[in-house]
């Protein structure tokens, strides 16, 4: 099962086949984890919405067309909840005082946490250790989200384009100026 | 063909390989003459490999634990599913039900086979006076002449009716 590729396994998982499904959530959980993580910023949301992608996938895995790699549709589908998660817990910011609310215009909700003074931002500043993750926190979650997807599983442009839903060279500047920031961020922590 | 412009959006797919051949040529041919880009490619896969390399400096989690919780959330949902499909099923069942009730009331309802009483009243009043003309059975017959004009023209050169007739009509 563990040599098969993510598309035949996904086709097995289709067919109900919880072998499958335990092979593709071995495979993907740290990823997806990683992914989630960078859009929402938290340890606990990332874990529950990756989880629910995992969920999604089971679910829907007989949608899956082929058209695309395997990966980038279920990036999409991790992508996706965590905007729909940010959006479901948006109304939390308009009744708590010591929230601010987010900036006009940010439909998709993927603002950068690093300008939030919120306490979302204030546990993800916590949660960072390492210097790579507090270098991570500066840029925009599409930054992040890029890079990471560039990074973690060598996706091209084009492929990120289709995870963010946005033009291959939205997705090249994304890249391109959330490597740069790191560069500068990593080098001055040294 | 030499790009006029610094092609630093397309440095990273290029050092990744992930360029079309024709762009590649074309980036290939400036970083030969282009110093500053050459310095930016490098550094940017410097920082790319690093980056590779420090991956698991994100946070991680207790994998076993967050597979036993996933496959909790997903046996909770998929019992859910299922009860809510029971259910579903319960109440089609129920509905179908009442409809097949609903239908035999309706063909076996009364109002087709037996009439109602008003209606019976209503023939049974008809009936009487109709038998009330039957009565009078020979000035009804005599009428039928009324369609011979003939005969009305002469109406006063007709016979009276017998002695025996009118008490036949009367009885």
């Amino acid at each position: 099962m563990a040599e098969l590729p993510d598309e035949e396994l996904c086709s097995r998982v289709a067919a109900r086949d919880n072998h499958a499904f335990e092979a593709l959530v071995e495979r993907y959980q740290a990823r997806a984890y990683r992914l989630a993580y960078s859009v929402l910023g938290t340890e606990a949301d990332a874990r529950d919405v990756s989880q629910d992608a995992f969920i999604k996938l089971f679910e829907s895995a007989g949608k899956f067309g082929g058209r695309s790699l395997f990966s980038t549709w279920f990036y999409r589908i991790v992508v996706n909840l965590c905007i729909d998660h940010k959006r479901r817990h948006r109304w939390w910011s308009k009744i708590v005082p010591l929230r601010v609310s987010l900036p006009e215009g940010n439909e998709a909700g993927l603002e950068p946490v690093s300008s939030l003074p919120g306490p979302e931002a204030e546990a993800m500043r916590r949660e960072t250790a390492t210097a790579l993750a507090a270098a991570f926190v500066h840029l925009s979650p599409n930054q992040r989200v890029a890079v990471l997807l560039q990074v973690q599983d060598g996706l091209s442009s084009r492929e990120i384009a289709e995870v963010l839903s946005c033009s291959e060279s939205t997705a090249r500047v994304h890249i391109h100026r959330g490597l740069a920031a790191l560069k500068k961020l990593l080098k001055k922590d040294e | 063909m030499k790009m006029d412009v610094h092609p630093q959006l397309a440095l990273v797919p290029y050092v990744r390989g992930q360029l079309g051949q024709d762009e590649s040529e074309e980036v290939r041919l400036h970083l030969e003459g282009c110093t500053a880009c050459r310095a930016e490619a490098a550094s940017l896969l410097a920082i790319w490999e690093e980056l590779s390399a420090r991956m698991e400096e994100l946070p991680q989690q207790e994998w076993i634990a967050y597979r036993s919780e996933l496959r909790r959330k997903l046996e909770a949902r998929q019992f859910r599913r299922r009860r809510r499909r029971i259910f579903a099923l319960m109440s089609l069942t129920a509905a179908g039900a009442a409809a097949a009730a609903m239908l035999m009331l309706v063909v076996r309802s009364p109002t087709h086979a037996v009439p109602a009483v008003e209606e019976l009243a209503l023939e049974q009043q008809l009936g009487s006076n109709d038998l009330g003309l039957l009565r009078n059975y020979p000035v009804v017959e005599r009428l039928d002449l009324l369609e011979n004009y003939d005969v009305i023209e002469h109406l006063n050169e007709l016979s009276p009716a017998s002695p025996r007739e009118q008490h036949d009509s009367r009885s």
